[in-house]
């Protein structure tokens, strides 16, 4: 079983490396032609060894030739299955978590810090990602009474505290 | 002598109450970090300098360096009590300390540990007191061809030696830390790169909110991806160990704790590579090498030993040649500069009495690792109740003030959460951190030596390889390149164990 899971993995470890090559390649070739296209500043009549693209040409070229590399080897890895396994991996509940926590993390410091106080915000986003982990996404069993009491705390104290301990003794100032 | 004054008024500065209360807080905080998975000393030290900056900049450096070592050691309690490493420089002490926990010897593994990290620290404390002074001498001699090739030799080096898949990723990581390190004002000619026109680009990438992303939100994510059920051996006998516990092994103590010092020196190779590599020359060393992963006392004080040697000799290239010797001095560095403290080879001149507070500095935090991780045992395994859903989403917003606090503009704020996410999928794909971050820490150093070095010729190349310590610096890393190749370092190797083979016998 271990074995079959371990394989398995590996597979889709080599596929996702096969994209991930694929475009690292092509970010590598974007910035060869970027620092191919900078301003030599001729005007300023610098020494040609010295122009601003030299580094970055070098490290796209890098970039690309390992990009390549990498492209190359994972793509003789044999992995039946690899690419629908892949894609089976952006389906499961840890791809869901992480999604989730991403979309709550975007909005409170997108939308929200800005819109209400950072206080405000900071209590929402504790409240919501409490009790979202704690009932929606627990894998365990769930107590919603529990769990509200506690995200109501933790947010009561964890928003004020952080504004209090920042802004009012470490004279920080806050978004 | 002179070092030995300085060393003296280093501790006596310290010896302020302030200094002794920001230690205590300090060390307390850093320990809970490093217990609880998920929070690493990088992390840890990153989302505090915020609340440093205000501070004095030797009581800011103070407060740092304790919640850096302390989340070291507090990492070796969830290794043994829970079979997770705290932090990933304590990967290794799992594989003794849980097991010596489950027959019942938590106290002793719990004991060992706190014991070797101090001495391991202290290992380090010397070498550190030892050889920063006559590297920073040596290095005022350096030229611009020898810094390009330092900092071309600490990102391949730490892309060869952390790419736990193949240092293919490691280089790669390497070099896209690089490239960010492209963005914004070049410093030969101000000539503003890749900034697209956004105004905010010109300055380039700060360090602290890439860090804080690619080791705050991307730790977050890793660690709430699924929920973690742990199991805490419980702890039924006595934490404090007999001296004859600890100094039987003092050859494995000493030895670990040289090695720990060379992987600390090592640009951007941290406490993880420290711990591994003084664990496995452990093994091969000790007597009952079949002890080792069944609750072997030697594999755990190898492990811990090994790990905080690394943090004390980290502080070698990150105060001498401002190249951050793990992922966690590269926020010091951050840090230092901050409070206008310039780490670099004009430390010794500019600020002699630094180096030597530094020392005093992780001193007085590995001791006071040593009292509260003997004292407080209960207070601790407490802190491994917290539940990660409660804990994580606190730590978020520190992670926006903590990016946003130092310039004080939302964009600081935006760049944290591309690294953070970024940083995760990298982490996935298992891509090493610390190269990436070395890569941005070293990226101007690279890019202006070069060009600086071949101004000064005229465009020729040549004192990049011909200068002694150049070519030197240049063979080393055209060695690691080729050993990195499996062909190449496989046919090597062969050639050192035929030799062995038919020479004298392998040691052990």
């Amino acid at each position: 079983m271990d074995d079959h899971t371990d394989a398995r993995e590996e597979g889709v470890r080599a596929r996702a490396d096969l994209v991930t090559a694929l475009v690292l390649v092509a970010l590598g070739l974007a910035v060869i032609y970027l620092s191919w296209t900078m301003p030599r500043l001729e005007a300023r009549r610098i020494h040609p060894s010295t122009i601003p693209g030299l580094v970055p040409l070098f490290l796209g070229v890098g970039l690309t030739l390992l990009g390549g590399l990498l492209a190359w080897r994972s793509s003789r890895i044999e992995a039946p299955g690899g690419w629908r396994d892949l894609v089976g991996v952006l389906r499961t509940r840890e791809a869901l978590r992480v999604g989730v926590l991403l979309a709550l993390a975007l909005v409170h410091t997108l939308v929200l810090v800005g819109l209400i106080p950072f206080w405000a915000a900071a209590m929402l986003f504790i409240f919501a990602f409490i009790m979202v982990f704690e009932t929606w996404l627990n894998e365990g069993p769930a107590d919603p009474v529990k769990s509200l009491v506690w995200a109501l705390a933790i947010a009561v104290a964890g928003g004020g505290g952080i504004y209090l301990v920042f802004e009012r003794i470490f004279l920080v100032r806050l978004p | 002598m002179e070092g030995l004054i300085l060393l003296g008024q280093g501790i006596a500065h310290f010896l302020t109450p302030t200094s002794l209360f920001n230690v205590i807080w300090a060390t307390l905080l850093g320990v809970t970090i490093g217990i609880l998975p998920g929070l690493t000393a990088t992390m840890g030290v990153a989302l505090l300098v915020t609340l440093t900056y205000k501070m004095a900049p030797d009581q800011a450096i103070l407060t740092l360096m304790c919640v850096y070592l302390g989340a070291i050691y507090g990492g070796s309690r969830t290794a043994i009590l829970l079979n997770i490493p705290g932090t990933p420089a304590n990967a290794a002490a799992t594989l003794d300390g849980h097991p010596l926990a489950r027959q019942g010897r938590a106290g002793l593994a719990m004991g060992l540990a706190t014991t070797s990290s101090t001495l391991g620290t202290i290992v380090g404390i010397f070498f550190l007191a030892i050889i920063a002074p006559l590297l920073s001498e040596a290095a005022l001699k350096f030229g611009s061809y020898e810094f390009f090739w330092l900092a071309l030799f600490g990102v391949v080096i730490s892309g060869q030696m952390t790419g736990s898949d193949t240092p293919l990723k490691g280089y790669i990581a390497g070099i896209l830390g690089l490239l960010v390190a492209m963005i914004g004002m070049e410093t030969l000619h101000a000539y503003q790169r890749f900034t697209f026109g956004i105004p905010a680009l010109g300055g380039g990438i700060d360090l602290i909110p890439a860090m804080v992303g690619a080791f705050g939100l991307a730790e977050i994510l890793s660690a709430m991806k699924r929920k973690a059920i742990a199991h805490v051996v419980p702890v039924n006998d006595r934490v404090v160990p007999r001296l004859k516990e600890i100094f039987q092994y003092w050859r494995t103590i000493i030895r670990s704790g040289v090695i720990g010092t060379f992987i600390g020196i090592i640009p951007g190779v941290g406490e993880d590579v420290g711990s591994w590599t003084s664990y496995a020359a452990a093994k091969r060393a000790s007597k009952r090498p079949e002890e080792f992963g069944k609750g072997s006392q030697e594999g755990l004080i190898a492990a811990e030993t090994g790990d905080n040697a690394v943090v004390s000799a980290a502080m070698i290239p990150t105060l001498t040649l401002a190249m951050p010797g793990s992922a966690a001095a590269a926020v010091l560095i951050a840090a230092m500069l901050i409070h206008g403290i310039r780490p670099g080879p004009m430390l010794m001149v500019e600020n002699p009495a630094f180096l030597y507070q530094v020392v005093a500095m992780l001193l007085l935090a590995t001791l006071a690792n040593l009292v509260f991780g003997l004292s407080l045992t209960k207070l601790f395994i407490k802190v491994l109740a917290v539940p990660r859903e409660r804990l994580m989403a606190v730590i978020y917003i520190l992670c926006v003030v903590g990016s946003f606090a130092i310039t004080q503009r939302m964009f600081d704020v935006y760049v944290m959460l591309v690294f953070g996410v970024v940083g995760f999928l990298l982490r996935e794909m298992k891509y090493p951190m610390a190269p990436l971050v070395l890569g941005i820490v070293l990226g101007d150093l690279l890019d202006l030596n070069l060009r600086r070095g071949l101004a000064l010729t005229n465009g020729d190349p040549s004192p990049f390889f011909t200068r002694p310590i150049s070519a030197v610096i240049c063979i080393i890393i055209v060695i690691t390149i080729l050993m990195s190749i499996p062909a190449v370092s496989k046919r090597v190797r062969s050639l050192f164990s035929r030799t062995r083979a038919d020479g004298s016998p392998a040691r052990g």
